[in-house]
């Protein structure tokens, strides 16, 4: 038997409604493309020509079937999507970074030569970065279609939706600027400490007992003056940010090659097992010795990195902030 | 968006709301869709298929219409009609309706 154009256009319309309402929704359907059609046959126009008309004038059978049973043209609509998004830019922020840290110092050590390392933290965050997107967004779209179906319902995060509604006291703080008199000595405090550490280790020694440095003794003199002098400027940096009352993109990039200025040779001196004092771990734990220097000096090369790149990110946010 | 698109915007929104109103009211006697549209467009409602049939079914799914199958003639319809709970919005509706045209009456006059 031909079907119609018709029986075709009512069939792929019922494809998406359910069951309970096929029969009564096709036969309504049916009846009202009829009628169309005698209408338009009356006003002179041939019975083929009408069917087509009427059946291109109701348009896409799944957007008009879709209209019929209320069900949401979209993943996520307005009642969830700031709620959505908001969880989402959370964990992106949060776990990739965490992530891509964990990767690599586990590569790192387990001996991993350094193309795998990166070649794995690549892939994993890669890996995170989907599934968290994927996980979140689906169950989101599940959430949107199981709470509520009426569409004069307003946002519901402003109604007793499953989350708790915005409410007022939610408004971020305003942000430190970072550039106060407090965190101009703050900074100096710490740096002053950090260099007299180290000077007292290189020429007295933290070990009782034996003149034996945590630092490598090949760092002294040169090395150390260099530090010393990235010190000096960085506090020269921040008595300018203390001056200007506010973090600026300049002062947080001279801030960046400050940083990456102590941290890139650190890594470079660690890699040439310059920066730590070989003798320091076997002196002291005749056994291990060796592994734990090698685990050290791993997790010392991290510590650099993520320290260098905390305080790069940290001055170009307050100076966004300060805009 | 040109003029035309912005003002047939704007002449939809104002429209949606009473096409609810002239159902409700024009069902008190029982109708079947395509009937019920041609009245429509003969009163100066203007408004087609696609909007008319789902806005049917959505009035008989909130209970202020209700709907039968009629079989008498060759081709099956269904009938709606207005339900006491319809004719009840259609009173308010249309006292709504009254208080805003009142309203705008009331508006500051161009010169």
């Amino acid at each position: 038997m031909n079907s119609t154009l018709t029986d075709r256009y009512i069939d792929a319309a019922m494809r998406t409604v359910p069951e309970k309402q096929r029969a009564d929704l096709s036969a309504e359907l049916r009846a009202s493309v009829a009628d169309q059609i005698d209408a338009r046959v009356e006003s002179g126009e041939a019975r083929e020509a009408a069917e087509r008309a009427v059946l291109i004038e109701l348009g896409d059978p799944d957007a008009l079937a879709a209209g019929y049973t209320d069900r949401p043209l979209h993943l996520i609509g307005p009642r969830y999507y700031l709620l959505w998004w908001r969880l989402l830019r959370m964990l992106l922020w949060i776990v990739p970074p965490l992530a891509a840290f964990g990767i690599a110092l586990g590569q790192a050590l387990s001996g991993a030569p350094i193309g795998e390392v990166i070649g794995s933290t690549v892939v994993g965050v890669m890996g995170v970065v989907v599934y968290l997107c994927f996980w979140t967004t689906l169950v989101f779209a599940i959430l949107e279609r199981n709470t509520g179906k009426s569409p004069l319902e307003k946002n519901a995060l402003t109604k007793d939706g499953p989350w708790a509604a915005w409410n007022i006291d939610q408004l971020p703080e305003p942000r430190e600027s970072g550039a106060r008199l407090s965190d101009l000595i703050g900074m100096i405090a710490y740096l002053v400490l950090v260099a007299a550490a180290i000077l007292w280790d290189l020429l007295v020694g933290f070990v009782p007992g034996t003149q034996l440095s945590f630092l490598d003794p090949g760092l002294w003199p040169w090395w150390i003056a260099g530090l010393l002098v990235l010190m000096a400027l960085e506090i020269a940096l921040l008595y300018r940010v203390y001056r200007a009352g506010r973090w600026t993109y300049r002062l947080a990039t001279v801030n960046a090659v400050l940083t990456a200025a102590f941290a890139i040779p650190a890594i470079w001196l660690l890699t040439q097992n310059r920066l730590l004092n070989p003798e320091f771990f076997p002196t002291l734990v005749p056994e291990d010795g060796a592994q734990v220097s090698q685990i050290l000096a791993i997790i010392t090369g991290f510590g650099i990195a993520l320290f260098a790149v905390w305080g790069i990110v940290d001055a170009f946010l307050k100076a966004r902030r300060a805009r | 968006m040109s003029e035309t698109e912005a003002l047939d915007t704007h002449l939809q929104e104002l429209r949606r709301g009473t096409v609810v109103l002239a159902c409700l009211r024009l069902l008190e006697q029982p109708g079947y869709g395509y009937g019920l549209l041609e009245e429509l467009e003969g009163r100066g409602f203007d408004t087609d298929a696609n909007t008319l049939y789902p806005l049917l079914r959505r009035l008989e799914k909130q209970g202020h219409l209700t709907s039968e199958w009629n079989t008498d003639e060759a081709r099956p319809r269904k009938f709606y009609r207005t339900s006491a709970a319809g004719t009840r919005l259609a009173a308010q509706l249309t006292e709504e309706f009254r208080a805003i045209a009142g309203a705008i009456d009331a508006l500051p006059k161009e010169d």
